[in-house]
C-alpha cells in the first residue's frame, strides 16, 4: 500500500472508530450538558441535590474497593499455592479455576442465586438440617453483590499473580536466601515487591470490572442501588438527562482509571541481564500427609470456586414443579432441554443471540485487524489515536455505552451522522461490536507485534505479490492471535446482559434477557438450561481457543 | 594447613539421571578454585549444592570445620554471584548491595560505611543511586559481586560470571572480579566452561566431566600432565593417533612391519605399559613441528586446513596412514595442499600416552 493510500485508509478507519466509539459519548455528554438547546449544568447540578445520587456513586465506589481487598484475599494465595506447589491434579484445577473470568457474568450470578439464594442448594439445606421455618438467610444487598464479586474477580488476581511469578527468576529468590534473607523476609522484601505491578494492575482491573458490574447489583442489590442500576432505573423511570448526568459521571470515574492503568508500566522488567532466568520450580510435596493436605485443600477449593456451576447444571435437569419443600431435587430428566428445542418461542432467542454474536464479532475482527494494522504501520498521531480508539470501550463500562447509543442512535439526523437504530435488529449486534473491540483489536496488535516483520520482508524478496504475502504469510501467523481474540469477542456477546436489558426489543431478545424472564415465571429449570448452554460454549471457546489471550 | 572447604564423597542425581558422582575435593584458604568443564558436566549443580540450593544425595560439605551439608543458604554465609546477576530490579544498585547487611541487622551506619567501602573496589563510585536496569551488563555484574561480598562472606561462588557478557567486555570484567577478589583474599569458586577464562583466573582448576572430577590441579599440570584423554582434549587443542607400545618405551605409530612407514614416537605414559599394549598418542600443537617429508621420524601428509590465529598458525595435516595431526608452525611455513612431513619435537615434551581401551573419561 503506499503511504498515502495507507494515510486516507487510516483516516478513514479512525472517522470510523470514533463514529462508533467517541461520538455516542460525546452526544450524551452534550445531551447532559443541555446542548444543542443551551449550555447549563441544570442537570448536574439536580444531581448534586439528590442524596441518593450520591449514594449510589458512595456505594459504586466502596463496592469496588472493597471487591478489591476480597478478590486479591482469594486470588493471590491461591496463585502461590497453584504455582509454587504440585499436588495431584493441579494442572487441570489451575486451568479450571480460571474458568470463571470467562464466563458470563450473568450466569453466574443466577448459579449463585441457585446454590445460596433463598431456595438454594445451601439454604434449603441448613434449614432442613436445623429444622428451621425460614431460610436461614436472604441473598441480598452488598453482602451479596460483593460475595458474587468475589467470586468472579478472584481470577484477575489469580492470573496476574501467577503470570508474575512465572517470570520471576528463581535467582532472584536465591540470591536473597544466599544474602542471609529468611522465607517470610524475602516473601515481603523480594517476591511482593517484584509482584507490585501485577497486584496493581489486578487491583485497578477488578476496581474497574466491579465499577461496570451491572447483573449482580441489578439481581441482588434490590433497593441498594449502585450507579449502573441507578443509571438503569432512571432511564427505566422515563428521566433520560438524569440518566445522562449519571452515565457521563461513571464514565468520568471509569476514564480515571483507564488514566492510572496506563500510568503503570505493565513491561515494568523484572528481568536484568539480558536473559531471562527460570521460574523457581514447584516443591513436590513428598511427606504423604502434607501432600494429601494440599491436593484436599485446591481439590476443595476448586471444587467451592465450581460448585455454582455444578449446581446450574443440576438445576437444568429439574422438571418445573416438581421440587418444592425437599433439601434434594425429587425428580430430574431432560424435559427442560426438549422443551427448549420443541418450542420456537424459547429457542427464539438461542438464535437471536447467535446470529446476533457472529454477526458483531465478524464485525470487531475486521475492524479489529485493519485498525489494528493501520495504527503500527502507520504509527505517530493517527496510529496512536487508532490505538486509543480501540481500547476506549473496554474502560467504558457496559451500561454507559448502552445508554450512549441509545441516545446517539435514537434521532434521525443523517447530517449529524446520526440515525435511528435503537428498536430495529441492528441495534444490539452493533453494540456487541463496539464492546468487542478491545478484544480483537488488542489481540491483533500483540499477534501483529510479534510479528517478525523480516518474514513479510523475506515473502516478497521470493516474489510474492502483497495479497499473496497476506493470505500465505501474515494472516496464517496472526491466525492464534485472531482466533483467540475472536473467540472472547463471541462469548462475550453471546452472553452479553448489560448492554442488552437497554437496548433490546422483543424480536431481538438475547438469551440472557430470557433467562431473567424465565426466572421472574419461575421457571428455573428453563433458566438453567439457557445458563448451561452460555456456560457450556464459553468454557469451549476459553479452553480452545482463549489460551492466548488469557489476560 | 587444614583444608577450608572439604567435599566428601558427594552424590547427587535427578530421577534417574546421574548429576555428581562420587565427588571429593579440598580447597584451601585464600584460594581460588575454577570448576570447569563441558556443560552438563555437573558444575553447576556442584556450586549450588555448596551454595544451599541443592541437597545432595549422599556426602558431606565441610567449611571450616563446620558441617553444612543440610544447613539453609541463608545460614551458611556464603556470597554468591548469578549467572544472570539476579540483581533485584525493584532496588537501587546500593540497595542491592545493602541487602545482605540489613538481612543481618547491621547498624544503618555500619552498612553506609560498608557499601561505600565496597563501590570503589568494584570501580561503581557514583553509581549508588541508579537503578540496576540503568548500568551496563559489565557494572550489573560488578553490583553482583559488590553485593555477594558485602555481608562478609566465607566463601564466594560464582556461577558463569562472565556469560552474559560480549568477549570485549569479558576480559576487562574478568580481570576486575580477579582483582577484586584477589585484593580481599577470599576463598572463591568459580564455575566455567570455558578453559581460557578458568586458566586466567583459577589458582588451580577442577575439571569435570559427566558428574565426575576428572583431574585437580594447576593450569599447567592440566594442560602439560592431563591424567587422561578427557582432560587432554578438552584442555587446550589436542589430536590424536593410536599405536602400540614399542619395546624402547616410545609409540610404535602405523605399521613398519609390512609397509615400512611406521615411526616410533616418544611420549609420557600415563600409567605402566607393557611393550604390544594398544594406545593412543596425544600430540599438543605445539609439540608437532612440519618436516621435509623423507625425514627419518616423519609421518608424511596432505595439509588440509590452515587457521591463522595470530600468535601461531595451525595447521591440519592429514596423514597417509589414516588420521589427522593439528600442528603448529610459523604462518608461512607452508600452504593448503602440500604434502609434508611430521615429526615430533623433542625439546617440548607434551606427548602423553593413553591405554586405548580405558582412561578416556567418556
Amino acid at each position: 500500500m503506499k503511504p498515502e493510500t495507507r494515510r486516507i485508509a487510516g483516516f478513514g478507519v479512525a472517522a470510523l472508530l470514533t463514529w462508533l466509539v467517541g461520538y455516542p459519548l460525546l452526544i450524551t455528554l452534550m445531551e447532559a450538558l443541555g446542548l444543542p438547546r443551551g449550555l447549563s449544568l441544570d442537570h448536574f447540578a439536580e444531581f448534586a441535590r439528590r442524596p441518593d445520587e450520591w449514594q449510589a456513586l458512595w456505594r459504586s465506589l466502596w463496592i469496588s474497593a472493597a471487591s478489591v481487598a476480597l478478590a486479591g484475599a482469594v486470588g493471590i494465595p491461591l496463585a502461590f499455592v497453584f504455582a509454587r506447589t504440585e499436588f495431584p491434579g493441579r494442572r487441570i484445577l489451575g486451568a479450571l479455576v480460571a474458568l470463571p473470568v470467562a464466563l458470563p457474568p450473568l450466569v453466574g450470578v443466577i448459579a449463585f442465586l441457585f446454590l445460596y439464594g433463598e431456595s438454594g442448594f445451601v439454604s434449603r439445606g441448613i434449614q432442613s438440617l436445623l429444622g428451621l421455618q425460614q431460610a436461614p438467610w436472604r441473598l441480598s444487598g452488598p453482602a451479596a453483590i460483593l460475595l458474587v464479586h468475589a467470586y468472579s474477580m478472584y481470577v484477575y488476581f489469580y492470573l496476574f499473580t501467577r503470570a508474575g511469578l512465572a517470570r520471576l527468576d528463581v535467582a532472584m529468590l536465591e540470591a536473597s536466601a544466599s544474602l542471609g534473607a529468611g522465607r517470610v523476609a524475602t516473601l515481603f522484601r523480594v517476591t511482593l515487591p517484584l509482584l507490585l505491578p501485577a497486584l496493581v494492575g489486578a487491583s485497578l482491573l477488578t476496581f474497574m470490572t466491579s465499577l461496570a458490574s451491572f447483573s449482580a447489583p441489578y439481581i441482588f442489590g434490590g433497593g441498594f442501588r449502585v450507579m449502573t442500576t441507578q443509571i438503569v432505573a432512571s432511564k427505566l423511570n422515563g428521566e433520560l438527562s438524569m440518566a445522562q448526568v449519571e452515565t457521563v459521571t461513571l464514565a468520568i470515574l471509569a476514564f480515571a482509571g483507564l488514566w492510572a492503568m496506563r500510568r503503570i508500566d505493565p513491561g515494568r522488567s523484572v528481568v536484568v541481564g539480558g536473559t531471562r532466568g527460570v521460574a523457581p520450580s514447584r516443591r513436590v510435596l513428598r511427606r504423604p500427609l502434607v501432600r494429601a493436605g494440599a491436593a484436599t485443600l485446591g481439590w476443595g477449593l476448586a471444587l467451592l470456586l465450581l460448585l455454582p456451576h455444578l449446581t446450574l447444571l443440576l438445576i437444568s435437569f429439574v422438571p418445573p414443579g416438581t421440587w418444592t419443600v425437599e433439601a434434594l431435587p425429587p425428580v430430574l430428566d431432560t424435559s427442560n432441554y426438549e422443551s427448549l428445542i420443541s418450542t420456537p418461542e424459547r429457542l427464539r432467542p438461542v438464535v437471536n443471540s447467535v446470529w446476533m454474536a457472529i454477526a458483531a464479532t465478524v464485525g470487531a475482527v475486521v475492524l479489529g485487524l485493519a485498525a489494528a494494522r493501520l495504527s503500527l504501520k502507520l504509527r505517530g498521531r493517527l496510529g496512536g489515536a487508532l490505538e486509543t480508539l480501540l481500547s476506549i470501550p473496554w474502560a467504558v463500562p457496559g451500561t454507559v455505552f448502552a445508554i450512549s447509543l441509545a441516545t446517539a442512535f435514537s434521532v434521525h439526523a443523517p447530517a449529524m451522522g446520526r440515525i435511528v437504530l435503537v428498536g430495529t435488529p441492528w441495534i444490539l449486534p452493533l453494540a456487541y461490536l463496539v464492546r468487542s473491540l478491545p478484544v480483537t483489536g488488542r489481540s491483533s496488535l500483540a499477534g501483529l507485534r510479534q510479528l517478525d516483520p523480516a518474514v513479510e520482508e523475506a515473502s516478497a524478496s521470493l516474489g510474492a505479490g502483497r495479497w499473496r504475502t497476506w493470505k500465505r504469510v501474515t494472516l496464517p501467523l496472526l491466525r492464534p492471535a485472531v482466533a483467540a481474540g475472536a473467540s472472547l469477542a463471541f462469548i462475550t456477546a453471546l452472553g452479553d446482559f448489560v448492554t442488552s436489558i437497554v437496548l433490546y426489543t422483543y424480536d431481538t431478545r438475547p438469551i440472557s434477557i430470557e433467562i431473567l424472564s424465565s426466572l421472574r415465571l419461575q421457571e428455573t429449570g428453563v433458566a438453567a438450561v439457557y445458563g448451561v448452554l452460555l456456560m457450556a460454549v464459553s468454557a469451549t471457546a476459553f479452553l480452545v481457543w482463549g489460551r492466548e489471550e488469557r489476560i | 594447613m587444614p583444608p577450608f572447604l572439604t567435599l566428601t564423597a558427594l552424590d547427587k542425581s535427578f530421577g534417574d539421571q546421574t548429576v555428581l558422582e562420587d565427588l571429593s575435593l579440598e580447597v584451601a584458604e585464600g584460594e581460588v578454585l575454577v570448576l570447569l568443564g563441558p556443560s552438563g558436566s555437573g558444575k553447576t549443580t556442584l556450586l549450588r549444592m555448596i551454595a544451599g540450593f541443592e541437597r545432595p544425595d549422599a556426602g558431606s560439605i565441610v567449611v571450616a570445620a563446620e558441617e553444612v551439608t543440610s544447613q539453609p543458604p541463608e545460614k551458611r554465609n556464603f556470597g554468591m554471584v548469578f549467572q544472570h546477576y539476579a540483581l533485584f530490579p525493584h532496588l537501587s544498585v546500593e540497595q542491592n548491595v545493602a541487602f545482605g547487611l540489613e538481612s543481618r541487622r547491621v547498624p544503618k551506619d555500619e552498612i553506609k560505611r560498608r557499601v561505600a567501602e565496597l563501590l570503589p573496589l568494584v570501580d561503581l563510585e557514583g553509581f549508588e543511586k541508579r537503578r540496576v536496569h540503568e548500568i551496563s551488563g559489565g557494572q550489573q555484574q560488578r553490583v553482583a559481586l559488590a553485593r555477594a561480598l558485602a555481608p562478609d562472606p566465607r566463601l564466594l561462588l560464582l556461577d558463569e560470571p562472565l556469560s552474559n557478557l560480549d568477549p570485549t567486555l569479558r576480559e576487562r570484567t574478568r580481570r576486575q572480579l580477579r582483582r577484586a577478589i584477589q585484593q580481599i583474599g577470599i576463598t572463591a569458586l568459580w564455575v566455567t566452561h570455558e578453559q581460557e577464562e578458568a586458566f586466567d583466573v583459577g589458582d588451580r582448576v577442577a575439571l569435570l566431566n559427566e558428574g565426575r572430577l576428572q583431574q585437580v590441579g594447576s593450569p599447567e599440570e592440566l594442560y602439560l600432565e592431563p591424567e587422561s584423554r578427557f582432560v587432554a582434549s578438552f584442555v587446550g587443542r589436542a589430536s590424536s593417533l593410536p599405536g602400540v607400545m614399542a619395546d624402547d618405551g616410545r609409540v610404535l605409530i602405523g605399521d613398519n612391519r609390512f609397509q615400512g612407514r611406521g615411526v616410533r614416537w616418544p611420549g609420557v605414559p600415563s600409567e605402566s605399559f607393557a611393550p604390544g599394549d594398544e594406545v593412543e598418542l596425544m600430540l599438543r600443537p605445539q609439540g608437532l613441528s612440519l618436516a621435509k617429508r623423507a625425514a627419518g621420524e616423519a609421518l608424511e601428509g596432505t595439509v588440509m586446513d590452515r587457521r591463522y590465529a595470530g600468535e601461531a598458525t595451525y595447521y591440519l595435516v592429514e596423514l597417509e596412514i589414516g588420521g589427522e595431526l593439528l600442528v603448529a608452525g610459523l604462518p608461512g611455513a607452508t600452504q593448503v595442499g602440500a604434502r609434508v612431513g611430521v615429526i615430533p619435537r623433542p625439546e617440548i615434551s607434551t606427548a602423553r600416552i593413553f591405554g586405548r581401551s580405558s582412561g578416556d573419561g567418556s
